[in-house]
This record gives C-alpha cells, structure tokens and sequence, in this order.
C-alpha cells in the first residue's frame, strides 16, 4: 500500500531527528454492513477506511501522529512536528527493509473483495427473522446484521521490519423483542469469526432466530432479581467475560507498567484458586479474535497467562517489554491506524475442568445460575468490575427455580479468581468487541460454566 | 484541516453533481478534525499526539430506496467509487416512504468567535500544563499513582451539503484536561478520575481539577457496602446526567417509527411526576452539545420532552416526522459512516423548588460514580443494575463512604418515584446537560 522508498525515506527521517524507534502503520479497512429491520432490509452500508499511523519512541515517550494521505511529504511533516520537541543526535542509522511474509493461520473462503455478498446476507438475516418470529405471537420485532470487513495492513520500522496481512472478519447478529403489551425484553444471538462470508455454511440462521426469540421469552416472564452476596453458576462461551474483565484488563502491560494494575508484582505467584487455568491465544483457526501477526508485526502465539492458578504471563506489547523487561507476547493491537498500539487480549478464556452443571447447581442452597452473560466493564488500578447478566435464573435448594432479570455481579479481580472453586468441561468460545486505550479490537472470551462461591449479586427484588 | 472548506465546497458539488446524474439526490456530510493529546508518566510526557482527518459520508436516495457509503480519501476515484456503492446499496434496501433530502438551500454557519474561540498558549505551555497535572497530582497525600491523565485540544468541524443545495458548516473547539488519582493506605486502594472542559486552553485550572480529584479518591478509600435494602438516593451531577442519557431513546421517534419504544403510544400521557419538566435545548451556547443544525441541515429548537409530567414530544428527523405525520424537530443523527438517525442535543431538566433543607432532609444515599452503564441498562424495558459508590448522608451531610454497592430500579417507574427537585441546576459538561440534583425514592441497594 506504501511505496517502499517513501517508507524507507520517512523512517530514515524519523531516525535523523533523534528518534530510538520508528514505525509505520498503513490501513485501508473495506467494510459492509446489511442491516434488517421489520423483516426488511433497513439499510446497506459500505465505505472505505485509509490512513497512515506513525510512532517514534524516545526513551518511553511514545509520540504518533496520523493521516488519510500517502504521499512522502505529508508523512515527513508530521514526523517533524511530533518531534519538534524532542530533537537530537540520530542514534540509530538508516535502515533496509526484509520484508517478512506472515504464515497464514486463517485461510478465507468468501472475502469482501470478491464481492459483497448483500443478497445472500439478506436471504440469511430474513430467515433468522421468520425463525424468531414463528417462535411466538409475542415476539414483536426483530434486528439483525451482518457485518463483513477486510482489514489490509502494511508495517515498517526501523529494525527493518517490513511485513504485511489481510483479516477477514464477518460477525452477524440478530436481536428479537418480546412484547406482552405492557413489558418488552430481548434476546440476541451473534456468530463471529476471522473469516469471510463462507461462514454462512456454518452457522444455521433458523438456530440463531429460534435462539434470540427464546431468551427474549425467557426474559419477558423474568421476575425482579434477589439481590445480597451467594454463589452464582456462569454459563460458558461469553461467560468468559469475567475473567476478561477481572484479570485479563489487569494482565496487559498497559496497565501493568504504570504498576495500574493489582496484579502488576505478583509474576510467579498464586492469584487463583487452582482450579483456574487461563490462556490468551490468537493462533486458534478463524477465531474472532484471532491473528496471523499483531498490529506491531510480530507472528501471534499462545500465552499461559495462568496454570494451576499461578500467575505465568503477563500480556506484552513493545514498549511493555521495554518498560517491564518481560518478552513481548505478540499482544500489540490497536483498532485502526489512529491509535498507537497498546497490550491487548486476543482470545482468552479459562482451560476447562472437569465439574458436572448438576454438581455446580444442587451445591448451591440459595444462589444465581447466570447462563447469559452481557458485557461488563474494570477499573484496573482496584481491579473493581461489573458484568450485566442477560439470562439468569434463581437457584434454591439445589434446583433451578425460574428466570430472573436486570442482574448485575460486580467484585473485583483478585476476589473473584479466588472464589472460583468448580469449573465444568463445556468449553465454548464467544465474540466481542473490547474496548481500551488503543480503541475497540475483536476479542474472544470463553470459558466452560464454573461456578464462584462469592459475589455480589444485584438487583431490585 | 486536510482541506479548506472552499475545497470541501467543490468537491460536494462535483460528489452531488453526480449523484443527480445518476437519476438520484443526496446529502454529502464532511467531517474534518485536528487535535493535540498529551499523556505524562512519571513526570515524563509519555505520549505526544498529533492527528488531522477528514470523512465523507454520502447517502443518496434513489427510487425511494436509500443507500449510504463514505470514503475517508478525497481523490477523485475514491469519491466516485463513493457514489456508485451507495447507489448499489440503495439497489438492495427497502422503499423508504418517507425519507427525503431537505428541500432547503438555506446556507448556515455558526460563530466561530464563540465555538471556535482562539488563544495564544503555546504547544510548550500545554506540555508543561501536563507535567504539571501528573506532578501535583502524584505528589498529594496517599496517592500511589496518576496512571490516566491527559490534556487535548480537538478541533472539529462539520459540513452538510445536499444536492438541493444546503450549505451547513459548524466548527468548535475544545479543551479537555483529566487525570485518575490511585490512592493507598492499608492495602487499601481506590481510583478515581475526573474530567474538565472548555472552550480556551486558558480556561482549564490545572489545581482545582487536582484538588478535586484527591479529594474524590481519598474520600472513597475506605468505603464499605451498605445494607441491602431500598434507600432514597440523589446521583451526584456527572452520575445523573449518564442516567438519563443511557435511557433518552424513550424519547426517539426513530425508535418508535422502528417499534421499539415503549412510549411510542404515550405522547399527551402522565409519564412522570408532575413536577418533573424536561427539554432538549440545542441553543444553550454554555454546553458543547450547542447546534445550530442537525445532520439534515435542518435549524434546531429548544422542545420540551417531559412537560409537568406529560410526555410532550418524542424527537425527530424528517423521515421519522413524515411517518408520524408531524413536523421534524431538528434532531437529525448521522454521522459520516452511519444511517439516519435521531439523537438528543443538549437534555436541560427544569429547577424544582426544592432547597438543600428539604432537598437533602433525612437519611439518602448520594452516589457520586456508577459502572456497567453500558451494558447493565435495558432502554426498552427501563430495567437496570449499576455497580456504584458514593456516601450514606443524613440531612446534607456526608457520613460513611460506600464502595461495593449496586443500584437497581426501573428508570420509568423511577420518574414516578420523585421525592424532590432541586432548584439549582448545574451543568454536566461530558453530557452536556443542564440539571438540577433529584431525590428518587425507593431503589434497590445492594450490599
């Protein structure tokens, strides 16, 4: 996408005013959108997203600049005003590419460049309508869409990096409303993948619609939440949005640097109970978030963030391993070019057990079955976090009772690796949207159901 | 900017131009910003950013079917294969009965000497204002760290051009300063962070924002829950205006039009209590939520929402007001990637005339910072679950701090569960919003 000798010139340039790092981040991000409504499509939207980051690192001070134009001009100018301030001797010299072909991890099938696919996404989406809507009287709207992007990415830097990749992501949604007359709820199913439109072949839009219209059910006859301190059971897949928020936030150098993070001096010991294993993979098969490279070029791996409940890795992006001495994990991720890069998750999600969900369930006398989890949110520094449950149910006396609504767990990490104490064999991954410093990446959470002897529960019974 | 608006202009006509050659009509908005953020670490700046951008968002409607794309290159090629996608899309979308470009050529500006003031502090005297923020900060008592902070300068300017010929274009400016505060004692530790704005670099007050933000950190070390049980509770400004932010699509005609509004049915309805007005007012220029405009070009109006308790209005764009047989209201969304929409400008709720004595009488709650806002509320059924903090009060006065807690409730039900109106309004400038603090009574607390 960028010229080479344009992007030799800029590094080169950036050096000579004094720089210890220099990189170049080109994009151009294609993206497709389809969107129903009222079992119609309600809009089709595309656009074409391009633009050029540049960091310079001195000593720790990160200086970036970004702009929509390729040409060498404009590019050196903004190297020269980030560096206004910070100008001295070249202490490295120029630099020669050697261009790095990543292995490819996630081979796509349908991609967006070879076409849109509107009408087969239509076809999709309304039949997952027909689905929700033939489950009951009571379902009364639905939304859905089917989101398709190709991010292209191009790097250099001046240790002579220059490599390059394409991701496919594709990620379909459909939200059903029940309605009684006088109470509405949802339900929402969504299917996500690194991948292209081929995987429409393996997602069934019938099982989609039937699933959002019963959890919307479900929640239409859902009464007030208990509220207090008891056991609660978390479903798998997007369950995994605990230990998401509750460790994985606190385990990524971004904050672990500022020493933002509880766990920021704890390598090596026990943050867990030992029944938690926890991993951060962008290796796995087109896996949402997944990769083949991270956003600072470097081939993506497996991390053991956690085994036997002691803590093994940290999360680690350039400048984490140069401010906490740790190696990088291949971690550095960042939205688009108008982001400097930052430590990030990819998929991370808890190693199963061997627990049994009727064990989980009868051990509880009085307690929270929170099969649905929906998003959440953590304060790095305390390790405080809440998550909204989007599906619960009342447990007493070992048996499930009946559904539950507006729930919210709030702890904070530490507590809440220590209060796991059973975890089941139903591994399931889910997709995200995770939000931080360096904006809104694909993420992955999972987890088999477990079960945390201590949370507080809120809601307004 | 990447362009000036005099190129912005030809390049619209030359976008519209062809558009209407295509048998078709169009808006063409352009979105353009440059900002200035600055981030220091250990008396250090830790990070230095300079960004300029531009957008162009297009939707065209042609046979009644509209489709939307955007490019963020201006050349030419980029620009054209802009049209032709969103003609395409406009091939696949439904008819759209009641969505038009505005029949206006009315040209409207805003005031740049207002919105878009000037000043003479240098880039130098903005590091050293970040310095400064960490420094005084990290120096105050108990305080382990500054992890967050930062100071920008962002300016942004907006063009809406359509192919009857409306020319609109607003540009405003903003400074921001903010910085988190991680405070230790006892293996105790709590953060806290706070925000500031304002129109000049001049205006931001680098030792009242770290006053304010040790003495929010500190005061909530060591909070503890509370009982569970049900409390009257007053939200501190910040934490009032999120709420009923996060719950204002009850007032979007878009979500009525689309069967997703529970009050789609209850305009000229009691909704709330009698005492509780509430308007959107665009023209307050105190608010960074100032708009002479929408994103259809069409001129703003202050319009009351909630009346006496009445549901008085739901807000709308043209399309949503075709449907519903009204007039559009001003309340035109869209930005350059996204459909047409509808959104709030700036929520003011009207003062009450209830002082801090009766205001503040008797054992409440007041909650100064709520979590899981965006993912523990359910506009459409009103529920919602918070994690909070703040302090148990008794007749105005701060007592135990509170960590831990969740607030839960029915926010529709809430605005028929209104113990008193305050009657001084402040302003919440991340929202901007103008409201007075409200005692609600009888929600669910968590402990």
């Amino acid at each position: 996408m960028l010229n080479n000798q344009v992007a030799n010139t800029v590094i080169d340039h950036a050096l000579s005013l004094g720089a210890d790092f220099a990189e170049l981040f080109i994009e151009r991000n294609q993206v497709n959108a389809v969107n129903s409504l009222s079992s119609e499509v309600q809009s089709v939207q595309s656009g074409i997203d391009f633009g050029i980051g540049i960091r310079m690192i001195y000593g720790n001070k990160v200086l970036y600049g970004y702009t929509n134009k390729n040409d060498e001009a404009e590019l050196k100018k903004i190297a020269s005003a980030l560096a206004a301030k910070d100008l001295r001797d070249p202490t490295t010299s120029s630099t020669s590419f050697n261009f790095i072909e990543p292995m490819e991890l996630h081979p796509v099938g349908l991609p967006l460049s070879q076409g849109s696919e509107v009408a087969s996404k239509v076809a999709y989406l309304l039949k997952a309508d027909a689905a929700a809507r033939k489950a009951s009287n009571l379902i009364s709207q639905t939304r859905g869409i089917c989101m398709q992007r190709q991010q292209a990415i191009e790097l250099f830097n001046s240790e002579g990096l220059h490599t390059s990749d394409t991701r496919h992501y594709i990620r379909t949604s459909l939200t059903a409303i029940a309605s009684d007359g006088s109470e509405q709820a949802t339900g929402s199913r969504t299917e996500g993948g690194l991948q292209g439109w081929e995987i429409h072949e393996h997602i069934d839009a019938s099982a989609t619609g039937d699933e959002a219209a019963r959890q919307a059910l479900v929640n239409l006859s859902a009464q007030p939440c208990p509220s207090g301190r008891m056991p609660v059971v978390i479903g798998n897949g997007f369950g995994g949005v605990i230990f998401h928020e509750a460790c994985g936030h606190l385990l990524e150098t971004t904050s672990v640097a500022k020493k933002a993070s509880v766990f920021h001096d704890q390598m090596g010991e026990m943050i867990a109970n030992p029944a938690v294993s926890a991993v951060d993979d962008g290796t796995l098969t087109k896996e949402w978030g997944s990769i083949n490279i991270d956003d600072e070029g470097m081939q993506t791996r497996k991390t053991q963030l956690i085994k036997d409940g002691r803590l093994t890795s940290f999360l680690v992006d350039r400048l984490g391993a140069q401010q906490t001495g740790f190696d990088r994990t291949g971690s550095g991720r960042r939205e688009s070019y108008k982001y400097a890069p930052a430590s990030r998750m990819r998929n991370t999600f808890i190693e199963a057990g061997n627990d049994s969900f009727e064990d989980m369930i009868s051990s509880m006398e009085r307690g929270i079955y929170a099969s649905h989890m929906g998003g959440g949110s953590v304060q790095p520094g305390t390790g405080e976090f809440n998550f909204a449950v989007t599906e619960g149910y009342y447990v007493e006396n070992g048996k499930i009772q009946h559904p539950v609504k507006a729930a919210t767990l709030i702890s904070t990490g530490p507590a809440v690796l220590r209060e796991i104490s059973m975890v089941g064999s139903d591994f399931a991954l889910a997709s995200g949207m995770c939000g931080s410093v360096s904006g809104a990446v694909p993420t992955s959470v999972g987890q088999a159901t477990l079960k945390v002897d201590d949370i507080l529960v809120g809601g307004n019974a | 900017m990447s362009a000036q608006p005099n190129d912005n202009q030809q390049l619209a006509e030359r976008v519209l131009s062809k558009v209407q050659s295509e048998g078709a009509s169009g808006d063409l908005i352009i979105d353009a910003g440059e900002s200035l953020s600055l981030k220091a670490r250990d008396g250090e700046l830790e990070e230095y950013k300079v960004t300029s951008s531009q957008i162009f968002g297009l939707r065209v409607i042609k046979d009644g079917r509209v489709g939307t794309a955007y490019s963020e290159a201006s050349d030419s090629d980029a620009l054209e294969s802009m049209v032709e996608q969103a003609l395409i899309n406009a091939s696949f979308a439904r008819v759209e009965e009641f969505e038009k470009i505005s029949k206006s050529d009315d040209t409207l500006a805003t005031d740049n000497a207002l919105l878009c003031p000037t000043d003479a502090v240098s880039i130098d005297e903005k590091i050293q204002f970040s310095l400064d923020l960490e420094r005084k900060l990290a120096s105050m008592d108990k305080v382990k760290n500054v992890p967050y902070n930062g100071v920008q300068d962002v300016t942004g300017q907006r063009q809406v051009f359509t192919s009857n010929g409306l020319n609109a274009q607003s540009k405003s400016r903003t400074c921001l300063s903010f910085a988190y505060a991680l405070v230790e004692e006892d293996d105790v530790n709590a953060m806290e962070g706070l925000g500031q704005a304002a129109r000049t670099f001049p205006s931001l007050d680098v030792d009242a924002l770290v006053k304010q933000v040790h003495l929010n950190t500190l005061s909530i070390l060591h909070g503890k829950p509370v009982p569970s049980k049900h409390y009257d509770v007053i939200f501190n400004a910040e934490t009032q205006a999120e709420v009923f932010h996060v719950f204002a699509s009850m007032f979007s005609g878009k979500s009525a039009k689309d069967g997703v509004n529970p009050m789609r049915d209850k305009v000229g309805e009691a909704i709330a209590d009698p005492r509780l007005t509430i308007l959107d007012n665009p023209s307050l220029t105190d608010g960074f939520g100032y708009a002479l405009f929408d994103a259809e070009g069409t001129a703003t109006d202050k319009l009351a929402l909630i009346n006496q308790g009445n549901l008085a209005s739901l807000i709308h764009n043209s399309a949503t007001a075709a449907y519903f047989d009204t007039h559009s209201t001003g309340h035109a969304s869209r930005g350059p990637k996204s459909t047409l929409g509808v959104g709030v400008h700036q929520l003011e709720i009207l003062a009450g005339t209830d002082g801090d004595s009766s205001l503040k009488a008797g054992t409440y709650l007041e909650l100064v910072n709520l979590t899981g806002l965006h993912s523990g509320a359910n506009p459409l059924s009103g529920n919602f679950s918070f994690g909070a903090s703040g302090y148990l009060c008794k007749d105005g006065i701060r007592g135990q701090a509170i960590r831990g807690i969740t607030v839960a409730g029915n926010f529709f039900d809430m605005l028929n569960k209104i113990a008193a109106i305050g009657d001084a309004p402040v302003w919440d400038w991340e929202h901007s919003s103008l409201m007075p603090s409200i005692r609600f009574s009888d929600l669910a607390i968590s402990g």
